[in-house]
This record gives structure tokens, C-alpha cells and sequence, in this order.
């Protein structure tokens, strides 16, 4: 049984692996740890003012007229939108239901296992420093509650917080927020200054939706708003130079 | 805890409780993993999607009457396809998968079928009927789980275990063995069933046996699991699992109550995967064949694959398979607001055919708690002293205590504004009595209250056969009795269960509304069965029974016409499981007769027997309604487009509109 459950490892082992197993379905949807809606619609905000200025890039090169630009660009963020906002939702309940599954089977262990969670238990306590009668003790008093035990087993050996999450429809909210005022912003500058509002506005959104995300997760402000504009400059400037090569080569007319 | 099961909040914000999570199936209004607060986001989200399509469909259907709004009408339609028939065709492809046509797949397949001739508005609009129906059904048994998953929390989940060293540990009760040593303390759910090894106490066993007075448990006795310690603390040595205890037998219970489906459901379940590959292949079939032989084309809307989905739709039979459950879980779930638990759907098709109710007596009818009928001296005859006088030392040794006697003095001094004596070197025997001094008028006395037996010892040889001929005397008048000894004075303290608040006035109307007939079934003495049934207006009355002769009095009554029985004990279980419909009181009631019965009045709430009566005969006339319409709409649709008499939409509209007419009807229920 014990071989079964370990699969021939140690216990302490087993934590290590079932912590990694945690921490990986506790990863962030959208790579940070600020909250969910937040965080969505910071990152669909960026998403969303990089895809306007790729896309007006290649339909300028079209030479269109600027309402056609306008009209074409403003269909377009009508459509991402929809995708932005269903995406966040569907990550968000991917991984709730990942989360969910992970507590059914922590539940299921510690209903049909209980020796060796207790071991497993132990050998979390012991790295913390208990040892003897107090580690006796404290096991003790952790195996009596049922819900309590689990609630330990999920925070302690897969490393998972609870109550922290928002909800996907929550987090979907904040993308479409995101991504709507995104556009809006870069269809108004658009609309009000043809030659470089698209630009004005790349900046605009990429520096204050990064300075937000950057203020929420306690890291540097200036640091990431220039990583992210440099990294907006970098993806503009490989789609115009790519298109100049392009039709300098006679596959773009 | 059992109080709170009459109003339950499923979807009201709470801290993190894993039971309640995976008792509601892992529902994300109870995800320990979200806020409290985002938990209110995922609340009726079928209903909410449904209603939106809802909205999307009437905007679609308003601007397809507009050339230039043709393309947003589309736009519109696929949200509406998105949000409906999204979640419709995943559970189809599941049921596929497990090889299990049902309706569901047919309905999806009608649905998605209609785009493909060109009738993607009539399509959506069975989706969202569809959806709207499902959302529905999910909302009432969301609401019947919620009130029954309370129930769990009864169960002790933790037992205090002696170890060798005498230290005290708290443990789970999953991980405690037979013969572990455990201390309950007073006040405790005794967790385990168990031997007394060490330790004299009363214990409470109404969950068990529907014994409202408590039993003293001392060495070697059986102490089961449920039962609550009152006086003293007890060790007991564990002689069965948590799996065997009475509570569990409650959960078993409830998990039972929500699986149980009435006989026509049943039928119908069966049904409605024969009748769906039969309409599936019947649509195959006419769409291959029409053509041959009616003459007309496979496609265009006078084609046979036209009328082939025009049929599909209209002979798809919701209102049937989706109005019946939504009436029967509408009635559980009102009932369950009331606090009255029904093991399913088919408890009120029994009980809407019962003519007469049996009663039983002794917590039942009457509450099992004590009043306080008189106090009597043992020699010399003429009491010295006022009455007030006993009652003040009674008091002043009692009004700590919690045993039922001693409540029912505490209320009778009360009642006659009786002040306490001054007790001194007061020392209570656990399950026995309680002994004290006192100085009263000046003189000093030892004063003993408790168990007959407790006192005797105390009594002269006179005073012991006085006392025990009162005694006897007593007893057949069905009494309960409390000695006290002031000296060397000995008083008779005499209690009588009490009748339920409101029970006279329930079964009045039950009688006169109803016409039904009432009896009483009870072991006890015929004289209290008299007193019992005259104060109450009941028909006839039956005293003296052992439960062998109680049920052949229920199989007698069953037999000759619908029989309700109302019971408590583990006397009443198998008349409770003989009558056409057991109903049990739920607070008193044993773990045998919770089993047998298919009705439990939660709260011991008999005075709503009649509006459960009411609401049995209301659901049967809806289930009657229901199916006399849900029937028609099919026959009214089905025929008619197949004829191609009627188009895709009015059939639709004929169709889902007749299943959302029988669902409204039967939401009625939920009053």
C-alpha cells in the first residue's frame, strides 16, 4: 500500500513532487499573481493596442484610406474583444476545475490513506523543525478535523492558496474592460490624428496598463514599463521592416 | 443543528467548508479556492446565459425583418447558439460517447439540424426553450440539495481518546478502532458506540429510540452513537466504527431522499431513450423516403428533410421528460422550506391515495416533554408545610440541572413564582439525584431529590411501602415520577407529557377540509390513551399495543385503504414501513423509524400535516395538468408538420411553448 502511494519514493520526496504538482496548477493564467481581474485586463489591454498597431501597419501598407483603416480596425477589436474576454473566462474555469480535481483527489488520499498522509504530514512538520512528541502532538491534533486536515494538506503539500482566486466570469469582466478601453483609446487617437495617434496611443496603454501590473505585484514601475515598451517596439518594428522586405521582394503589392 | 434545515441558502457567501463543497457536487458557489465574494458570480449561471440568449433571439427575430439588419440578426443568432447550444451539444457528445441516445441528443440534433435548412432563428429558439427549461430544473434541485446537504453536519466528526498514558488526544472519528478508550463529556454527542468502563451518567436517546426521557447509563451498559451525554462523564470503550453509527444512517437517509424517483418518473426515464432513437430513426427514415413517395424534393422548404425536422422537433418530448421532475423536485423543495424531508416524488403519488392517518402517542402527539401535574407527601397524610414551601428546596436543587424533570420543576416554580431555597454542601449523583442541606424555617434539614431508587435507601421501612404503593399507583396512571426527602418527609413530584402546541387545531381541519379519519396506535395505558385522544378530537383510539399488534393494525388499515402513519420510536418502525406512507418526527424520531418512513417532519412539525396533505393532492393535479398538455402540444405539432401542414416555427413555438407552459405550472408547486 505504502509502495503504491509512494510510488517507491520517500515521503519527503512525494511532498516535493505533489508541492511542484500545486504550485504548476496555481500558476497564474496570466503570468503574474495580482488579482485575476486585474491582471486580465491589464494583459488584454497590451494584447489588444499591439494587435491594432500590427494590423494597421499592414492595412496602411494597402494604401486604404484612413475611415476604411478606421472601420477595418474597428470591426477587428469587435471580434478580439469577444475572443479576450471568452478566453479569460474559459482559462480562468480550465483551471478551477483543475484546482478542483486536485482537491477531489487530496480528499480521496486522505479518506483511503490515511497512514500515509500522516506520514507525509510528518515529514512537512519535520523539515519545519518539529521533532518527537511535539511532531507527535501537532499530528495528532491535525488528523482529529477532517476538514482541517485537508485544508492543510492542500496549503502545505501542494502549496495552494485558497480564497484567493476571482472568479472566471470576474476575471472575463476585466478583460473585456481591458481590451475596450484599449481600443477605444487607439481608435479615438486614430480617428483624431491619423499620421500618429495609433502610435501616441501604443504608448499610452502599454506604459500605464504595465505600470499597473508592475504597482500590483510590487515590482519595479519603470523597469517594466520599459521592458514592455521595448518589447512593443521590437514586435512593431519586425512587422514593418518584414513588410517592406516583403515587398521589396515582390510577394506584398 | 436541525433547525437550520428549513432554510437553506446554498448560494449565500460563507468561509471555506470542504463538506458543504463536495455535499453540494462541487458546486463553484461553494469553491474553497474563490473569494467569498466572486463565489456570488457563479450563482444561476444557467438561467442567467439562458435569459441572455433569450434576449439575443427576440433582438435577432426582431431585426431579421430588415434588409439591412439581416447580417446583425445572424450575429445575433450565433451568441444565441454560443450560449444555448454550446453547453447542449457537449453534454450530447458525452452521452454519444456512452453510447446513450437520449433526449437531450435529440433535441440538440433538431436543433442543429434546423440551420442546416436554412431555419437557424427556429433552431435558436428551441435551444433557448431548452436551456430555459434545464436552468429551471437545475435552480429547484440546487435548492432541494442545499436544504439536505445540511444534514451532514450532525455528525460528530471528532471523539476524545484516552491513550495508555491517561493523556487526552482528539482524533477523527474515521480513525478510531473498536475497544479505543474515548471520554464524553456532559453536554457531548457521544461520537461512537461504545461500553461504559468508567463513570454513571444520563443520556439523552431520542435520536435512537424516541425515548424522550433520559436513561441512566452506568458500567457496562451500551452507550450508542447520537445519544447526548447530559450530567456526568462517561468513558466508553468503542465497540463499532463511524460507519455503523445512527447518524450515518441519517446521511444514508438523505442521499436516499434525493435519489428516489416516483414510479411515472421512473417509467418515463426509461422511456425517453426509446422514444429519442425511435423519433431519430423515424426523421431518417421520412427524409430518405418522402421523396419516393410523396413526390416532393429532399431539400427546400417542402422537402423532405425540412418535414423530417420539423417532425424531429415537434415529436421531441420536454415537456414530458422536463415538467414531471420540475413538479415533484418544486413540491420537495417547499416541503423542505417547511422542514418536511421527502424521500422523493412518489411520497406525495402515496399519500394523495391515503384516507386515514394513525397516530402514535407518546412523542408524537404529545412533545415528550414534562409538565408537572402535582406533588404528594408519604406520611404523615396532611402536609405540614405549604406546597410553595417543597417547591422552593425542589427548585433551588434543580435549577441547574438539565435533565427533563428538572426542567419541567424549574417551569412549575416559574409559573407560581416559587423563590429558591439556600443550599449547602450541594453534590449531584450523576443519573441518580442530587443531594444538599438546607436551613429552612430556622431548622436544618438533608435534602435528597431524584430516582426512586436513589431515595429509598434513605426511607423507613413504612415509608418505603407507602411510597412504593404511590408509586404503582402512579405508574399505571402513566406518570413519571421524582422523589424528594426533606428529612425525614418524602413527596411524590408526578410529570405528564405534554401535548403538541397546535395539534388540536391541524387536526381539526385535517377532518373537516379532508374527510379523513384519525386514530391513535399507542402501547400505552388506555387511560392516558382516552385522555390523549379526546383532548385532541380523534376518531378512534387503540391502547395497549405492542408494535407486533400495531402492525397488524396498519396492515389491516393499509389493506382497506390508504394508510399515513405517524410515529417516532423504534416501536413504530415497522408499522411505519407497512403503512402506505410512514411519516416520522425528525427530531425525536429513532435512527429505525427515520429509515423506515418516507416523510420526516424535521422540526417535529405536525402542525403542518395538513398543508403537507394539500400540497400532495395540489402536486398530483399539476402532474395531471402536465401531462394532459404535454401530450397534446406533441400530437397538436408533431402531426401536423410532418403533413407539412404546419411550418418549422409554429411547430417550435407550439412544442417548446406547450413545455414551458407545463414548467411554469409546476414551478407553482414551489409555494
Amino acid at each position: 500500500m505504502i509502495d503504491d502511494h509512494f510510488k517507491g519514493k520517500t515521503a519527503v520526496k512525494h511532498v516535493v513532487e505533489a508541492q511542484a504538482r500545486g504550485i504548476i496548477a496555481a500558476a497564474e493564467i496570466h503570468g503574474t499573481e495580482i488579482p485575476g481581474s486585474i491582471s486580465s485586463a491589464t494583459d488584454a489591454a497590451r494584447n489588444t493596442t499591439i494587435l491594432l498597431l500590427l494590423c494597421y501597419f499592414v492595412l496602411a501598407y494597402r494604401d486604404l484610406s484612413h475611415s476604411r483603416i478606421l472601420v477595418s480596425l474597428m470591426i477587428l477589436a469587435f471580434g478580439w474583444l469577444i475572443w479576450m474576454a471568452g478566453r479569460s473566462a474559459w482559462l480562468g474555469w480550465s483551471r478551477l476545475e483543475r484546482l478542483h480535481r486536485i482537491l477531489e483527489e487530496e480528499r480521496w488520499e486522505i479518506e483511503h490513506n490515511r497512514e500515509q498522509e500522516r506520514d507525509e504530514l510528518k515529514a512537512l512538520y519535520q523539515a519545519k523543525g518539529f521533532e518527537g512528541k511535539l511532531l507527535e502532538d501537532v499530528m495528532d491534533v491535525l488528523m482529529a478535523d477532517g476538514d482541517r486536515l485537508l485544508k492543510v494538506m492542500i496549503e502545505e503539500e501542494l502549496g495552494l492558496t485558497l480564497e484567493v482566486d476571482e472568479h472566471p466570469l470576474k476575471q472575463s469582466v476585466g478583460a473585456l474592460i481591458g481590451t475596450t478601453l484599449a481600443a477605444s483609446i487607439s481608435l479615438f487617437c486614430y480617428w483624431i490624428w491619423p499620421l500618429g495617434g495609433i502610435y501616441l496611443a501604443t504608448g499610452i496603454v502599454i506604459t500605464v496598463s504595465s505600470w499597473i501590473s508592475a504597482y500590483y505585484q510590487g515590482n519595479r514601475q519603470i523597469s517594466t514599463v520599459v521592458w514592455n515598451s521595448g518589447l512593443t517596439f521590437l514586435a512593431a518594428s519586425s512587422t514593418y521592416f518584414l513588410l517592406i522586405f516583403f515587398h521589396d521582394m515582390g510577394l506584398i503589392k | 443543528m436541525i433547525e437550520s434545515i428549513a432554510s437553506p441558502k446554498p448560494h449565500k457567501v460563507k468561509p471555506v467548508i470542504f463538506e458543504e463543497f463536495f455535499g453540494l457536487g462541487q458546486e463553484e458557489t461553494a469553491s474553497p479556492f474563490l473569494t467569498s465574494n466572486s463565489r456570488k458570480w457563479a450563482a444561476h449561471l444557467t438561467l442567467k446565459a439562458a435569459c441572455l440568449a433569450a434576449i439575443f433571439l427576440v433582438l435577432a427575430f426582431f431585426l431579421s425583418f430588415f434588409p439591412n439588419t439581416q447580417a446583425l440578426s445572424s450575429l445575433l443568432l450565433v451568441f444565441v447558439y454560443f450560449l444555448a447550444g454550446i453547453p447542449a451539444l457537449i453534454e450530447s457528445f458525452e452521452d454519444l460517447i456512452d453510447f446513450d441516445i437520449n433526449i437531450d441528443v435529440l433535441m440538440t440534433l433538431a436543433a442543429f439540424s434546423s440551420v442546416l435548412i436554412g431555419s437557424s432563428l427556429e433552431g435558436a429558439l428551441l435551444l433557448v426553450l431548452f436551456a430555459i427549461s434545464g436552468s429551471i430544473e437545475d435552480l429547484v434541485s440546487t435548492r432541494a440539495k442545499g436544504s439536505i446537504n445540511q444534514l451532514h453536519k450532525l455528525s460528530p466528526t471528532k471523539a476524545t481518546v484516552i491513550n495508555g498514558n491517561g493523556h487526552l488526544l482528539e482524533r477523527s472519528v474515521k480513525d478510531i478502532e473498536p475497544e479505543t478508550v474515548i471520554l464524553v463529556r456532559p453536554g457531548e454527542i457521544v461520537p461512537l458506540d461504545g461500553k461504559v468502563i468508567e463513570g454513571i451518567s444520563s443520556v439523552n436517546l431520542v435520536h435512537l429510540t424516541g425515548e424522550s426521557l433520559p436513561v441512566i447509563k452506568k458500567m457496562n451498559d451500551q452507550v450508542p452513537a447520537g445519544a447526548r451525554n447530559l450530567d456526568g462523564a462517561i468513558t466508553l470503550s468503542v465497540t463499532h466504527t463511524a460507519a455503523d453509527s445512527t447518524l450515518t444512517k441519517i446521511i444514508q437517509l438523505v442521499t436516499q431522499a434525493q435519489e428516489a424517483k416516483p414510479k411515472l418518473q421512473r417509467w418515463f426515464d426509461r422511456f425517453s431513450r426509446t422514444y429519442a432513437l425511435t423519433i431519430i430513426s423515424l426523421s431518417t427514415f421520412f427524409a430518405l423516403t418522402l421523396p419516393f413517395v410523396l413526390s416532393i424534393p429532399f431539400l427546400g422548404p417542402e422537402g423532405s428533410v425540412y418535414r423530417a425536422v420539423a417532425f424531429l422537433i415537434a415529436a421531441s418530448p420536454c415537456a414530458l421528460i422536463l415538467a414531471l421532475p420540475i413538479a415533484y423536485l418544486s413540491a420537495i423543495s417547499a416541503c423542505a422550506r417547511k422542514g418536511i424531508l421527502l424521500k422523493g416524488g412518489v411520497v406525495l403519488d402515496a399519500l394523495s391515495q391515503c384516507t386515514t392517518i394513525a397516530f402514535d402517542k407518546t412523542g408524537t402527539l404529545t412533545t415528550g416533554e414534562l409538565t408537572c401535574t402535582g406533588i404528594k407527601e408519604i406520611a404523615p397524610e396532611e402536609l405540614p408545610w405549604e406546597e410553595e414551601d417543597i417547591l422552593s428546596i425542589a427548585y433551588a436543587l434543580e435549577k441547574n440541572a438539565v435533565h427533563p424533570i428538572a426542567k419541567a420543576i424549574n417551569t412549575y416554580a416559574s409559573k407560581r413564582n416559587s423563590t429558591s431555597a439556600t443550599l449547602t454542601d450541594f453534590k449531584s449523583i450523576p443519573g441518580y439525584g442530587i443531594q444538599a442541606n438546607t436551613l429552612f424555617k430556622n431548622e436544618a434539614f438533608s435534602v435528597f431529590m431524584g430516582h426512586p431508587d436513589y431515595i429509598l435507601p434513605h426511607a423507613s421501612d413504612e415509608q418505603k411501602r407507602q411510597l412504593n404503593q404511590e408509586l404503582d399507583l402512579l405508574r399505571r396512571q402513566g406518570k413519571i415520577l421524582a422523589v424528594l426527602m426533606i428529612g425525614a418527609r418524602l413527596f411524590i413530584f408526578s410529570f405528564e407529557d405534554t401535548l403538541r402546541p397546535f395539534l388540536k387545531e391541524t387536526l381539526q381541519r385535517i377532518k373537516q377540509k379532508d374527510q379523513w379519519k384519525l386514530l391513535m396506535l399507542t402501547g400505552d395505558h388506555e387511560d392516558n390513551a382516552r385522555r390523549v385522544a379526546n383532548e385532541v378530537g380523534l376518531d378512534e383510539y387503540y391502547a395497549n399495543l405492542k408494535p407486533e399488534d400495531k402492525l397488524n393494525h396498519v396492515t389491516k388499515l393499509a389493506q382497506s385503504g390508504g394508510l399515513a402513519m405517524v410515529g417516532d420510536g423504534i416501536n413504530d418502525a415497522p408499522a411505519l414501513a407497512r403503512a402506505t406512507v410512514g411519516i416520522c418526527m425528525g427530531k425525536v424520531g429513532s435512527g429505525a423509524a427515520l429509515d423506515a418512513a418516507e416523510v420526516i417532519l424535521l422540526h417535529d412539525n405536525l402542525e403542518y400535516l395538513d398543508w403537507l396533505l394539500g400540497k400532495a393532492n395540489q402536486t398530483q393535479s399539476i402532474v395531471r395538468q402536465n401531462l394532459f398538455i404535454a401530450i397534446g402540444a406533441i400530437l397538436i405539432a408533431a402531426l401536423p408538420a410532418l403533413a407539412g401542414l404546419v411550418p418549422l416555427w409554429l411547430a417550435v413555438v407550439m412544442h417548446e411553448g406547450g413545455t414551458v407552459l407545463v414548467g411554469f405550472n409546476a414551478l407553482r408547486l414551489l409555494r
